[in-house]
């Protein structure tokens, strides 16, 4: 009886355990050639991008979603005021027609905007739907908190014609003229088509959330509620349709208002299709088995493993290049075992920063010695780094009265009387096996050296509030900073210590202090480049971090793909096109 | 009075005795289940298995060490593993020169090195993801830890969780049941109400609740384990003393005056224990898994801790170092698998129905 | 029969209430706020790559700000009070993740969960019932002592690992590639495939997490269902009927598999409440978007109305699970009236 059962099941393994994914439409081509022949100069445009996205996003409303993949997807989607130049990463118009003009006292900003513009249901852009994406970022009833930060210091804004408004901030700045620049443009007849914010002026705004207007609380309930599936603007791709947890695809607008216009960026792949596979291994077998175009993060195990074999390298090609982070390990400079500044020399002098980029991210990255990311002009690159020598290390401890008193195997010293081992608590967040790895490593070395650290994995919230409670005595994280110019005054100024800032270390130095504010007022760049060179030398003599490696990121892209280049900022789909012999996806674009 | 009509007649004649033969019954009891379980092969592989399982946690520290058993230096005689524990409970201290030392670098000394001479924590750059090899019997895993270690030293971490857990569940399972099964009426009642809220309970997701908000420990993970696996033993425990408080000699001991709590834990208990040392040993079992699950999936288990389930965790997300994946969870497999057999051959020899059988 | 069911449905009560509370209080007591994640932009981006300077600022207003409007800032009994209310009207709030209404993503994903899962009861059952009968017909036989054995290896065989071994060596990676590593299916999907290759798509991205799912169950059930035949098989009315000349067909499949299929009946409504805990590890490593992935991600990201919400609906499935096993076992078990076993 059982006999039966099993007959059909093997069967079944059989029948469908060796199938494979097929595409539909037409029968695939053979890819295998796209290395060997010529490729015409001009783009194509066809196919379509299927690319890799780790998590799904968790909404695409423009304002509200603060998760990095509908950032991704809405880039494609959504247009701003400015935008950067890819190669030199300066400012540079989009909507606007020009950089605007700034005022003497550095308050006033205005911006003329393109009389061209259109959105993606055909309308043209004026100076309303930017006003009134302005009054919706600083709605205070619109769930977008963490957004509306950035524009606390905007007062007002007004139009003073169709097409040109005037931004009023309250004290100068020098990447103002940036934020503003990136206020995304939505259509205001499609968020707001009773136009309920019509008569309410920015002023109005700023006032409490019990003070504001009814028709403020009715459009702030229907703006987060009802548009988190359904984003539209005026960028080159058009939002088609999401299945949750597993893609969403954006169709080429083929009416795109900026086609055929130069300098602006022109699309060519006829569909984008962001492909949710949340554990990475399984995206690299759908990498390689066809079904994803572009991975932009291959872990580093993968790049040095799983991506050499020929066949691999005869459809995929690599990039490697920098992301603005880097990690750290945070010392409590509170805490007394750290205070001082040879025990926080000592521990640099004590990681072997350069086997662990070589041994845990496979060689993947580069030593760094200071908190600028390390391609900007204003890091330094002549500071001396801090070679791996232990030697040296026990050298300042034993400067700075520790040894070993009882014979225990830690170092120990007298601190206001008690006899205080050597010995903390270094504490990561769960969820990045590279960090956990380089605190291992960390303790491992230590502990040949009678240190007795030890570590502590927490869940990133619990971990994050200790952190800002500064209840911790050393900590491994990392920045995320963006490839524009640095500001350094929120992580190193002695008054973001307090009221849980982000100088969760508790650094305090009145040079440091002196020079992050005269900076962020110095609107020369070649001056603030010199005030940095300083403020990275003392940080360097400090060490009240020990700066560990930025990390590199390895992309993988199908090599049918053309224009596929580094830039500062990373790779720029964007720019992407297949020549038509090689087009593997075909489908029909509809002009709406 | 409610009797089992199958039961043969063999059980019945040990409810008639009294509380003090009662007692020395028992005695003959065991080594007559000590007996018969002896007869089956397979329940015997079992049981050793086991008790080779237990000896390796218990000596884990003898078997995989950089610290060698005995070494010779500059003319003194040493015996490091020793010094390690008497230096642990700070009853002595290193000697300087051997402070820290790294026994297998130390110029001049000539050592004498367990089987496997490495610890489970100790990184090695040099040789990351190291297929098995005769340096690494079973492989490195990325930060170079061998892995035969990792599986030597894990034993003892899934085995003390497994007894720690069912320890607390055989504590909570055994005293609510025995109440509700003694006391039985609106007593009865209400604990039962607590065993279907208990039941009702999604445990895995309470369990990965609780493990993934608060700071990883084993303590915790023990507990956690204990407080949502009683159930079932409670439940055993209830319906034995159900039937049992019915038999004559217990109602003739309430009637004599003996308290209450003598009754249950003296008369009653030991006869009702059968159902539950079953559940012992299968909850052992499941224990283990349940933390081998929850490691996997990287919660509970703080960061040094290298256990049977975190070496799965790396083997998933690295999948061409297979041997993470085999040997960890073969492991598991082997101990789960030893536990079930000694359980299933408990309870072919305690189950008074299917003796009837052999 | 009605006034029976009603006393069940009124004892149900305070389990409910019992459940929803434990569920509440671990979630709210447990340390972690809910705002910090947002802040940070969700789980992935916080774990991955670290703070990102922009954004920390003065955002600290922005979280207060964002608690307020989730009622975070009121004390616990308050909270459960509204959230208690809420629940009669079927409102389970809307998720701290992204603010889509939590009994949506709920409904959303439950089909993909009850697949996953009704497939895996069914094959247990087809599987473990003949399995079992076979075992008790032929008891000791060789193939029963295989079968015997081989419920054993099955048992022990950790989940983990072997859905760990599936993924290294079957699904792609350095090895073979038999099945996907991941997902319902596949990546081409359009609904204009014909029905028959959009089943066979389906049923390959599904068949290692059903085996997966169920090899423990059937390992379970066949032998319960043995020692359940086993026992019946040993009463009287079986040799009677046996001395009545009846053949040994009639027999077993007339009488004895009705009565010893009462006790599996039990099983099935236990596995109700399992549907969302028992999948998180196989929805988890093969990217399923079921209840179980929900549940785990809910989790990690402190999303209190979601985690609540599965925490009630498990709880009403299970109470809904047991009434519906004793109700069963009244109908088909004689011995058994209005829930009272006849003494």
């Amino acid at each position: 009886m059982s006999r039966r059962i099993w007959q059909p099941i093997f069967a079944l393994i059989l029948l469908f355990g060796c199938g494979r994914e097929e595409n539909p439409g037409e029968p695939s081509r053979p890819v295998a050639q796209t290395a060997a022949t010529e490729t015409p100069s001009t783009p194509a445009t066809g196919d379509w991008l299927v690319l890799h996205e780790l998590s799904d996003p968790e909404q695409l409303n423009p304002l509200t979603s603060s998760d990095a993949s509908s950032s991704e997807v809405l880039g494609f989607v959504f247009e701003s005021l400015l935008t950067r130049d890819p190669r030199t990463l300066e400012l540079k118009p989009l909507i606007a027609e020009a950089r605007p003009e700034i005022s003497q006292d550095r308050l006033v900003y205005t911006f003329r905007i393109r009389k061209d513009v259109r959105f993606q249901d055909g309308r043209p852009l004026t100076g309303e739907d930017l006003l009134f994406s302005v009054k919706a970022i600083k709605c205070p009833l619109v769930n977008a908190p963490f957004l509306r930060v950035y524009f606390n210091s905007l007062v007002d804004a007004q139009l003073l014609d169709p097409n040109t408004i005037r931004f009023v901030t309250k004290e100068p700045y020098f990447l103002n003229e940036s934020v503003l620049g990136g206020i995304m443009l939505l259509p205001r007849d499609y968020y707001d088509p009773e136009n309920l914010l019509k008569n309410i002026s920015i002023r109005d705004l700023l006032k409490g959330p019990a003070q504001l207007d009814e028709n403020v609380k009715k459009f702030a309930d229907n703006f987060n509620r009802n548009y988190n599936r359904n984003p539209q603007g005026s960028g080159p791709y058009r939002f088609h349709r999401w299945k949750t947890g597993q893609e969403v695809e954006l169709v080429r607008d083929p009416d795109y208002w900026g086609m055929g216009k130069p300098g602006i960026d022109q699309p060519f792949v006829d569909r984008l299709k962001f492909r949710v596979v949340n554990n990475m291994d399984a995206a690299l077998v759908r990498l390689k088995s066809g079904s994803l175009d572009y991975m932009e993060v291959l872990q580093p195990v993968q790049v040095v493993r799983g991506t050499h074999s020929e066949r691999f390298n005869r459809e995929f090609k690599k990039y490697e290049y920098y992301a603005p982070t880097y990690t750290y390990i945070g010392w409590n400079n509170d805490h007394p075992i750290f205070r001082d500044k040879r025990v926080r020399k000592a521990m640099t002098y004590l990681t072997d920063r350069k086997q662990i980029v070589k041994s845990v991210l496979f060689g993947l990255g580069e030593v760094v010695e200071g908190p600028i990311y390390f391609f900007r002009p204003e890091y330094d690159k002549e500071l001396p780094g801090y070679p791996f020598d232990p030697k040296k290390g026990l050298a300042l401890l034993r400067e700075a009265g520790w040894s070993d008193t009882d014979g225990d195997g830690v170092l120990d010293k007298f601190i206001d009387g008690k006899k205080v081992p050597l010995r903390f608590e270094i504490k990561i967040n769960s969820g990045n096996a590279v960090r956990k790895s380089v605190a291992l490593v960390l303790l491992d070395e230590l502990k040949k050296h009678g240190i007795a650290a030890s570590v502590r994995e927490l869940d990133w919230t619990i971990f994050l509030n200790d952190v800002k409670n500064h209840q911790f005595d050393a900590v491994v994280l990392g920045w995320q900073m963006s490839t524009a110019e640095p500001d350094a005054y929120q992580v190193w100024h002695s008054s973001q210590a307090a009221n849980k800032g982000s100088n969760a270390i508790s650094y305090k130095n009145a040079r440091v202090d002196e020079i992050l504010e005269i900076y962020r007022r110095e609107f020369d760049a070649h001056k603030r480049i010199q005030m940095y060179k300083e403020f990275q030398q003392i940080l360097h003599d400090e060490q009240p971090y020990t700066f560990l490696y930025v990390g590199k990121r390895v992309s993988a892209v199908h090599r049918r793909f053309q224009s596929v280049e580094v830039f500062p900022d990373g790779l720029r789909p964007i720019d992407w096109w297949v020549p038509l012999a090689q087009q593997k996806y075909v489908s029909t674009v509809t002009a709406q | 009075m409610s009797r089992n009509k199958s039961s043969p007649a063999a059980f019945e004649s040990a409810e008639f005795d009294t509380a003090t033969v009662a007692t020395q019954s028992a005695a003959g009891l065991w080594s007559d289940v000590w007996r018969r379980f002896k007869r089956n092969p397979i329940a015997l592989t079992g049981f050793y298995v086991v008790f080779i399982l237990a000896f390796m946690a218990l000596f884990a520290d003898f078997l995989a060490n950089d610290l060698p058993y005995y070494s010779v230096y500059k003319g003194k005689s040493y015996f490091p593993i020793f010094r390690s524990y008497v230096v642990g409970v700070k009853l002595g201290r290193w000697p300087a020169e051997l402070l820290n030392v790294d026994f297998k670098k130390l110029e001049g000394a000539s050592s004498i090195f367990p089987p496997i001479p490495y610890r489970p924590s100790s990184i090695n750059l040099l040789e990351p993801l190291e297929p098995p090899s005769t340096r690494h019997w079973f492989g490195t895993d990325k930060l170079g830890r061998d892995i035969t270690a990792g599986m030597i030293h894990g034993s003892r971490i899934s085995l003390s969780i497994g007894f720690v857990a069912v320890g607390i569940a055989v504590i909570v399972g055994v005293v609510l049941g025995a109440i509700a099964g003694y006391f039985g009426s609106w007593v009865d009642l209400v604990i039962s109400r607590l065993f279907e809220i208990m039941l009702s309970i999604p445990t895995f997701f309470l369990l990965i609740t609780v493990a993934a908000l608060l700071p990883p420990s084993i303590f915790l993970t023990m507990a956690i384990i204990g407080s949502t696996s009683w159930v079932g033993i409670a439940r055993f425990t209830r319906n034995e003393f159900l039937r049992i408080r019915n038999l004559d000699y217990v109602t003739s001991a309430i009637a004599l005056g003996v308290s209450d709590r003598t009754v249950m834990f003296k008369h009653i208990l030991p006869n009702a224990l059968a159902p539950v040392i079953v559940s012992v040993v299968l909850g052992i079992a499941g224990a283990i898994l349940v933390e081998s699950a929850l490691s996997f999936l990287g919660i509970g288990v703080p960061a040094e801790l290298v256990t049977w389930g975190s070496i799965l965790h790396e083997a998933s997300s690295t999948t061409f170092a297979w041997w993470l994946a085999v040997f960890p969870g073969f492991a598991i497999f082997i101990t789960v698998l030893a536990y079930y057999l000694v359980g299933e051959g408990l309870r072919e020899v305690l189950d008074p129905r299917l003796r009837g059988l052999r | 029969m009605a006034a029976y069911l009603l006393q069940r449905m009124l004892l149900m009560v305070p389990t409910f209430i019992g459940i929803t509370l434990i569920g509440f209080l671990i979630m709210r007591l447990a340390p972690g706020d809910p705002a910090e994640l947002r802040a940070a932009g969700g789980l992935g981006a916080a774990a991955g790559a670290g703070i990102s300077v922009e954004k920390r600022g003065a955002v600290d207003e922005a979280m207060a700000q964002w608690r307020a409007q989730y009622g975070l800032d009121k004390p616990l009994h308050v909270q459960y009070a509204v959230w208690m209310r809420n629940l009669f009207t079927l409102s389970f709030g809307e998720s701290f993740k992204d603010s889509q209404s939590v009994w949506g993503k709920i409904t959303e994903r439950l089909p993909v969960t009850v697949k996953l899962n009704v497939w895996s009861i069914l094959v247990v059952y087809l599987v473990a019932i003949p399995l079992g009968i076979y075992s008790a017909t032929h008891p000791n036989s060789f193939a029963d002592q295989v079968s015997t054995l081989t419920a054993f290896i099955l048992f022990a065989v950790p989940l983990v690992w072997a859905a760990t071994m599936a993924v290294v060596f079957i699904c792609g990676g350095d090895f073979y590639y038999l099945f996907p590593p991941g997902g319902l299916e596949s990546l081409d999907f359009s609904d204009d495939w014909s029905v028959w290759k959009k089943i066979k798509d389906h049923t390959w991205h599904l068949f290692l997490p059903v085996v997966l799912l169920s090899y423990d169950g059937f390992a379970g059930l066949s032998r319960y269902m043995r020692a359940s035949m086993l026992e019946v098989l040993r009463q009287d009315y079986v040799q009677v009927a046996r001395a009545k000349g009846l053949a040994e067909q009639v027999v077993v499949y007339k009488h004895v598999l009705r009565n010893s299929l009462i006790p599996q009946v039990t099983i099935l409504a236990s596995i109700l409440p399992g549907l969302i805990g028992g999948s998180i590890i196989i929805e988890t490593i093969f990217s399923i978007p079921g209840l179980g992935q929900l549940g785990y991600e809910s989790v990690l990201a402190r999303d209190y109305p979601t985690v609540m919400a599965l925490f009630t609906v498990s709880a009403v499935l299970t109470l809904i699970g047991i009434l519906i096993s004793d109700i069963l076992l009244s109908l088909v078990d004689p011995r058994i009236v209005f829930g009272r076993r006849l003494q």
